[in-house]
């Protein structure tokens, strides 16, 4: 059960470092969203259920759980909009007001 | 074990930071800024662990639900370029 | 190595890393939320020194609330940095004096962590021990805050109360002559 919760942890910080590399090096906004997402979902999924598997008591599983689910249900939603947002942004304005953006 | 998943948050945590220093567009930074929330998330959790206490687990449930609150503000602003009534298109 | 001097000194230097991007950046919206990273980290920094309200307080007022009302008056005003009008050389020399007044202030205190200063010697030690018999809370921040200085902290809550009405005045009445 340890070497689950080891392997799962080691994974996860390995996505989230994998996500970061990804962040800094990719080319433009969307391939980046891309890198983002990588952290917020497999890092953060690996890791919390690394956690998971660590403990028996059932208020702190419940609270993981928690956690997990908001982190799946508010995760993708907020990065779907930011990245509608600025499609919108791109679509609408004109390549002198878009530097007013930066 | 704890404390690899720790360090590789931190230095996560640091490269955000890069990322909303440089920008280049302002979505970048919201995006960046987010992803340190999730980040900072994870860190209160298995700090929680590493010393044994896992009821700081309650605090990180709350920053997942804060971050997600201004980062749709911040949206919201965008997109409407105000905050306080509902939106008319 | 120590976990509580790593968490410690990787929080402090983040924090010192965010201060510096804030000073650098120029779009006020970027600001605003470098500001909600700081609130965060300084939060995660209040966990570690088991000050779980103050951490709570920390995360729905620093990060949630701040970040939006800022966000409201960047709606309200605009979202460039204007550039001042007045030379840099008095902002400079009022920073310094403010800050040797700061730092002259600190002269008289106590090292940090003395065991003999006297906030440690006053009532904190009873706080310590007494206050599972007395209040019944496992956290003794928690029962510093709630029930010893219960007063104290209704105090705080009707400033912030006054300071969040002020602030919905202001916001919302501009917004509202803007849209007719």
């Amino acid at each position: 059960m340890i070497v689950i919760s080891w392997v799962m942890l080691l994974l996860g910080s390995a996505f989230c470092l994998i996500g970061t590399l990804g962040l800094m090096r990719l080319p433009d906004f969307y391939s980046r969203v891309h890198a983002a997402s990588i952290i917020d979902s497999m890092g953060t999924i690996l890791v919390l259920l690394g956690l998971l598997v660590q403990t028996q008591d059932i208020l702190v599983i419940a609270k993981l759980i928690l956690i997990l689910l908001f982190m799946m249900l508010t995760g993708p939603t907020a990065v779907h909009a930011l990245a509608h947002t600025a499609s919108l942004k791109e679509k609408d304005s004109e390549p002198d007001s878009a530097s007013q953006l930066s | 074990m704890f404390t690899v998943t720790f360090i590789a948050i931190l230095i996560v945590m640091f490269f955000l930071l890069i990322r909303v220093a440089l920008g280049p567009t302002v979505f970048d930074r919201i995006l960046a800024v987010n992803t340190f929330g999730t980040a900072i998330v994870l860190l209160i959790a298995l700090f929680g662990f590493l010393v044994d206490r896992p009821d700081f687990l309650d605090i990180a449930l709350l920053y997942a639900l804060t971050n997600f609150i201004s980062t749709i503000a911040v949206l919201k602003l965008f997109r409407y370029k105000r905050l306080g009534k509902a939106a008319d298109r | 190595m120590d976990i509580a001097i790593l968490v410690n000194f990787s929080l402090l230097t983040l924090m010192m890393l965010v201060v510096v991007v804030l000073i650098r950046l120029k779009s006020l919206l970027g600001v605003a939320l470098t500001n909600g990273i700081y609130s965060l980290l300084s939060a995660g920094l209040f966990v570690t020194m088991d000050a779980v309200d103050v951490a709570f307080t920390e995360a729905a007022v620093g990060a949630g609330i701040t970040t939006v009302l800022l966000l409201g008056t960047i709606a309200v005003t605009g979202m460039e940095q204007t550039v001042s009008r007045h030379g840099k050389f008095l902002p400079l020399v009022v920073i310094f004096i403010t800050g040797a007044a700061l730092i002259y202030g600190t002269l008289d205190m106590p090292p940090f962590g003395d065991p003999k200063a006297p906030i440690h010697t006053h009532v904190a030690p009873h706080y310590l021990t007494e206050s599972t018999n007395e209040i019944g809370i496992p956290n003794v921040v928690t029962s510093v805050l709630a029930s010893y200085r219960g007063y104290d902290t209704l105090g705080e809550v009707i400033v912030i109360f006054t300071a969040a009405i002020g602030v919905l005045l202001l916001l919302g009445k501009t917004v509202g002559k803007r849209n007719k």
